[in-house]
């Protein structure tokens, strides 16, 4: 069962089968990733319920190519697509990852539109942006229509791993600007956003013996907005401060039992003492929290069930009126067969303050679907980082 | 000194005074004999042979700029050479220091059935830092092998096998063909993509049972051991789903071998075997792969001795033979037509490495008393900066 929201790489087959592995070297490895996330949706909205036949946003499919390249470095080339939200203005298909990738052992630098560092982690809910508002930095260029202005970006990142576990980030990105007028083309893709982030990471396939901490992390986003009536960049600038945890509470192979959470303090601009729209929703100070309780039974050495509990808080302290906002989230997975799961969720968010102006004073989704998801690659040729055998038994290039 | 010898000391000395890196020079001789399993030296308990073997997670090269993950004895590929003589006793004290479980079969030995090394058949399979002591006598004499009985197909194509030689002094193929020197190849196949899958899942899952079997929780659906072939069929009705139904391995595809070796290395790293004229040379040849060789000698048609270990009563004579999974066949070859002399398997596929020709388990019957003006290169060549034949080519 892949729970990951977060699509890995995929393949394309055409050729695959013809060259399983007999001129490895020199051919490149091809990986296909997909997930099909389909869920009827019943929206409990002031009274009024609603409902989606079918929602399948989140739904994508990534391809990706890796080479050997000389010096011990590899290339890679991702290019994916995914289903947006029903109500966003991105069309069809939006392709959320086209980026070149470089690397070595302990050296990545990623070039290309790719998921921006807004989160220190993933939580277990069914959908990426289920609880974006807690989850993640907010783009404060976008308009705010589009849960993909937050996630995806142009990206520009160099990462170093210090023994295996240390990862430190810098990275440079263009988040989406929502043009003025709406309907017109965004032309400026300049650097409007610069941060860095310090996380230490316990490699997933290293879980069964490292039994409690899985990973800790802060990180730290600064976007290069206007902000009238200061003329320093520091000022201008909109500062994000994130910290993450992991802990496994129980690292059972039948039953196993992790917590997560993560705390986003928008340092926010002072003068911002109201919010009226989107654009002062980012600019004011506020802290985030999320936080999840994820249960997993695994049977026959894969995933069977997993249960997780999420609840999220926010706060605006610099606001006139008091202004906060509460998010629970409860699902479940259960496989059905290899990589596919029927899912159940229920959402709650309640709004108060500024915000009821915005989203209203409560909501509930209730939503019922299936998840299929595959991960998969032809023509191996090396290994991945992370593996066991480059981990613990040297590392190959 | 006589004509022979004379000439023969001659063309040597002449040889490494013109060109020193000459393959006949006695530092290439030198390193060749590298090529060939390390023999295992015995520490005498009273009248027991006994030997230590350990296994453990290795980088090996099979050639230079190639190395992958594998498993070895004693952090060889091939293991060690175990030779002794028939009826010795003989005790192999096994220690696994990986996170895998093994066992070490003794092919074509005669052992007790429960020093067989068939895991969960004649013994529960060696754990990951447990150590078995198997002992035995060596019986019957001949060419033998050892290799891991534990996920053999990952197992031995990731290097756990190693020669076992039980002499006798009445060898009636040395009677029959007086030989001085002997030589042994082991041939396998590796692909090397499904070793490094394999062993990862194999790595991830058994840390999983570990840590499972530290707090007392074997589960016989899980860990997929019954007791019975009733209880595993009730298991299914049940319910159950096997190994083999849910994806529990890292991939389903069986392997496609890309390299080709010859004890653990591909040409041009794999070993020559040197002769004289006028010598007779013996060949133990052990295929511990999966895969069957053709293997072909040119300039010559050799004797076939032994099959399996076995002294053929009729030997006779060939210059292309098959050689199958699990066969061990001993050959001899009589110095007769000097020069050097290519041997291989003639499914050509396999002189591959990674896919490209020429390389693969490619090697040479080369006469020492060759003269070296006969390898001596065109002017073209020269100019080229190659020096003699034979060169290394790797490219066509």
């Amino acid at each position: 069962m892949r729970l990951k929201k977060q699509m890995h790489l995929l393949v394309l087959f055409v050729m695959l089968s013809v060259w399983a592995g007999a001129s490895a070297q020199v051919d490149p490895e091809i990986q296909l990733g997909a997930r099909g996330v389909v869920s009827f949706n019943t929206d409990i909205l002031a009274h009024k319920t609603t409902t989606a036949v079918n929602d399948f946003s989140d739904t994508g499919l990534l391809t990706g190519f890796r080479q050997k390249l000389y010096n011990k470095f590899r290339g890679q080339l991702v290019i994916g697509f995914q289903f947006p939200d029903a109500e966003s203005d991105l069309g069809q298909l939006f392709f959320h990852q086209t980026f070149i990738l470089l690397e070595d052992q302990s050296n990545i630098i990623k070039l290309g539109r790719s998921r921006v560092r807004s989160a220190m982690i993933e939580f277990p809910t069914l959908r990426d942006d289920d609880a974006l508002e807690f989850t993640d930095v907010l783009n404060p260029f976008s308009s705010g229509e589009n849960t993909e202005d937050h996630q995806y970006g142009n990206v520009l990142e160099y990462a170093h791993i210090f023994n295996q576990r240390v990862w430190l980030r810098i990275h440079g990105e263009h988040f989406t600007e929502t043009p003025q007028p709406p309907a017109t083309a965004e032309t400026d893709f300049s650097l409007n956003a610069i941060g860095f982030s310090l996380q230490y990471r316990v490699p997933p396939t290293q879980l069964w013996n490292r039994p409690l901490i899985q990973q800790v992390g802060i990180g730290f986003n600064n976007f290069l907005t206007d902000r009238p009536g200061y003329r320093s960049r520091w000022d201008r600038a909109l500062k994000n401060v994130t910290t993450s945890f992991v802990i496994n509470l129980k690292p059972d192979p039948i039953h196993f039992v992790d917590f997560r959470a993560q705390a986003i303090y928008n340092v926010g601009f002072e003068e911002v003492k109201q919010v009226t729209d989107f654009f002062t929703l980012t600019r004011a100070r506020a802290l985030a929290t999320f936080a999840s309780f994820r249960y997993l039974l695994r049977k026959l050495e894969r995933p069977a069930l997993q249960v997780a509990l999420s609840a999220g808080y926010k706060t605006f302290p610099d606001l006139q009126n008091k202004t906060d906002q509460f998010q629970l989230v409860a699902n479940l997975f259960y496989r059905l067969g290899d990589n596919f799961d029927a899912v159940a969720q229920v959402q709650f968010r309640q709004f108060n303050g500024d915000l009821r102006a915005l989203y209203g004073e409560s909501d509930t989704r209730i939503q019922f679907g299936f998840v299929y998801s595959i991960d998969q690659s032809w023509n191996n040729q090396f290994d991945d980082r992370e593996s066991l055998l480059n981990l613990e038994h040297g590392y190959i290039p | 000194m006589n004509r022979r010898d004379f000439l023969k000391t001659t063309t040597v000395l002449s040889a490494a005074m013109l060109m020193p890196n000459y393959l006949l020079s006695k530092e290439v001789r030198a390193a060749n004999t590298q090529r060939f399993p390390t023999p295992l030296e015995p520490r005498m308990d009273g009248d027991v042979k006994e030997f230590h073997l350990f296994i453990d997670i290795f980088q090996h090269e099979v050639v230079p700029g190639f190395r992958f993950h594998t498993l070895a004895f004693n952090n060889q590929i091939p293991g060690p050479e175990i030779r002794v003589k028939q009826g010795d006793k003989v005790r192999v004290i096994f220690k696994n220091k990986t996170e895998l479980n093994h066992t070490i079969h003794w092919h074509g030995l005669h052992v007790p059935w429960r020093m067989d090394g068939v895991p969960y058949v004649t013994q529960m399979p060696v754990m990951p830092g447990q150590e078995f002591v198997y002992e035995f006598v060596a019986e019957p004499y001949g060419t033998h092998f050892y290799h891991c009985h534990w996920g053999t197909l990952l197992h031995m194509q990731s290097g756990m096998y190693g020669s076992f030689i039980i002499e006798n002094d009445d060898d009636p193929i040395r009677k029959k063909f007086p030989y001085e020197r002997e030589y042994t190849l082991i041939y396998s196949a590796h692909d090397s993509n499904f070793i490094r899958n394999e062993l990862n899942a194999m790595l991830e899952r058994m840390k999983e049972r570990m840590y499972l079997m530290k707090t007392g929780r074997f589960d016989k659906k899980r860990f997929a051991v019954f007791n019975t072939k009733e209880e595993f069929v009730k298991a299914v009705e049940e319910g159950y789903l096997p190994p083999y139904v849910v994806s529990r391995r890292s991939r389903s595809d069986l392997p496609q071998p890309n390299w080709f070796t010859v004890n653990g290395k591909s040409y041009p790293m794999t070993p020559n075997l040197y002769i004289r004229t006028g010598e007779t040379i013996r060949v133990r040849l052990i295929n511990a792969g999966q895969l069957e060789y053709f293997l072909h000698l040119h300039g010559h048609d050799f004797w076939l001795v032994a099959d399996d270990g076995l002294p053929i009563p009729q030997p006779w004579q060939m210059n292309t033979m098959r050689l199958s999974p699990g066969k061990t066949a001993d050959i001899i070859i009589e110095g007769k037509n000097r020069g050097i002399w290519t041997f291989h398997d003639h499914d050509t596929s396999r002189v591959t490495n990674n896919g490209l020709y020429p390389g693969g388990n490619l090697l040479a019957l080369v006469y020492e008393d060759l003269p070296v003006e006969e390898t001596e290169l065109n002017m073209m060549a020269k100019k080229m900066g190659l020096t003699n034949l034979p060169n290394v080519a790797l490219d066509e």
